[in-house]
């Protein structure tokens, strides 16, 4: 009687964890969040629309930001254009990075190419309108919020999370990379994803 | 009396500055520096080491910079994933002990950059203690993390 009761414990104690586990992964915010989902979207970059499915064939990792965030985002940015950097060049060519801003009101796509341009790793820089990227982030699992700061005379400071998404070639959400992930890690986590030469016969 | 308040007067005046050291001098600054921001980037940050060889704990209540329309001191807090950075009144610095300022934490936030900074430029920071002494600081602008070896305009170059 009781042996098949401590193992059923344990097994419960497991599958708990294993939830657990599996949901932290993408978690972020102040709530647990069901696995996100990812998919399609079209957001407006200085060049006009560009959706994901612009990108079949290519890994694409996706990042939420803003360009009045001193610190987080270029840090997130720099990381991520030094490890498109140390790929070989063929295989940059099947990465693609975009940086999504969800401060569509001091970035305008024009601005926010330039500041992409900076980090000289073909970043293109997305936003929207509101409607359309809080579906997106939601998507995701990203998290954001607008700060009105008494205290500062920026007006308004933005919250948000710091992951990047990373996105198959065939446009499905596979992981999300956290802040401050150091460029030779971020390497280790596309290379699976890569088509190698040696690959194809 | 004349001479009792002329010797009160005088070991006042020898005293003074033994005791009553301003916190600009007791508070050394090691390693300051700016981030260089993209071009279009309104905003950046300095950072530092902030030491306090004194033995009464002060902060830094305001900073100054040439290079910013607005600079305030700012600091990041993480929750749950969530980056949040937020204006502080003030910075502590312990006694006898040191605050970093540094990505993801404390910084002085450079706000509506007046010209964008670029690595090799100078910031000029005028740094406020919380007994009211300043002390001038000139951080050089340092590349982004894994931005060291890149050259302006000159896409897609390999290394
Ligand atoms: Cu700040």
């Amino acid at each position: 009687m009781r042996k098949p009761v401590l193992a059923l414990i344990v097994v419960i104690a497991a599958a708990v964890a294993a939830g657990l586990f599996a949901r932290q992964k993408f978690h972020a915010g102040s709530t647990l969040t069901a696995r996100p989902t990812g998919g399609d979207f079209t957001l407006q970059s200085s060049r006009g629309p560009v959706s994901l499915h612009d990108f079949r064939g290519k890994v694409v990792l996706l990042y939420f930001g803003y360009t009045y965030c001193p610190d987080i985002c270029p840090t997130s940015l720099g990381n991520l254009s030094a490890a498109w950097r140390m790929l070989p060049p063929d295989l940059r060519d099947q990465v693609q990075i975009l940086f999504v801003s969800v401060d569509p009101k001091r970035d305008t796509p024009e601005r926010l190419q330039q500041y992409a341009d900076f980090f000289n790793a073909r970043i293109i820089g997305l936003t929207a309108d509101k409607a359309t990227l809080d579906d997106v982030v939601r998507r995701y699992g990203a998290v954001y919020r607008i700060v009105p700061v008494k205290e500062s005379r920026v007006g308004y400071l933005v919250d948000h999370s710091a992951f990047t998404y990373v996105i198959d070639r065939n446009g499905r959400l596979i992981t999300q990379i956290p802040h401050g992930t150091p460029p030779k890690e971020i390497v280790r986590t596309l290379m699976p994803l890569l088509t190698h030469k040696e690959d194809t016969p | 009396m004349k001479k009792t308040l002329a010797a009160l007067a005088l070991s006042a005046a020898t005293c003074l500055p033994a005791a009553w050291a301003a916190d600009a001098d007791q508070v050394q600054v090691i390693a300051p520096y700016a981030r260089a921001v993209p071009p279009t980037a309104p905003a950046s940050a300095a950072f530092m080491t902030l030491r306090n060889r004194g033995d009464h704990a002060t902060a830094l209540i305001a900073a100054d910079s040439d290079v910013a329309e607005i600079t305030e001191l700012h600091t990041h807090a993480h929750e749950n994933g969530m980056m949040m950075m937020r204006p502080v009144a003030r910075i502590p610095v312990p006694a006898k002990g040191e605050t970093q300022l540094k990505p993801g934490g404390y910084h002085i936030m450079l706000i509506r950059l007046k010209h964008p900074l670029k690595p090799g430029d100078k910031v000029h920071l005028t740094l406020r203690f919380a007994d009211g002494s300043t002390k001038a600081v000139t951080a050089p602008v340092r590349p982004i993390n894994g931005m060291s070896h890149m050259h302006h305009g000159n896409m897609h170059h390999a290394h």
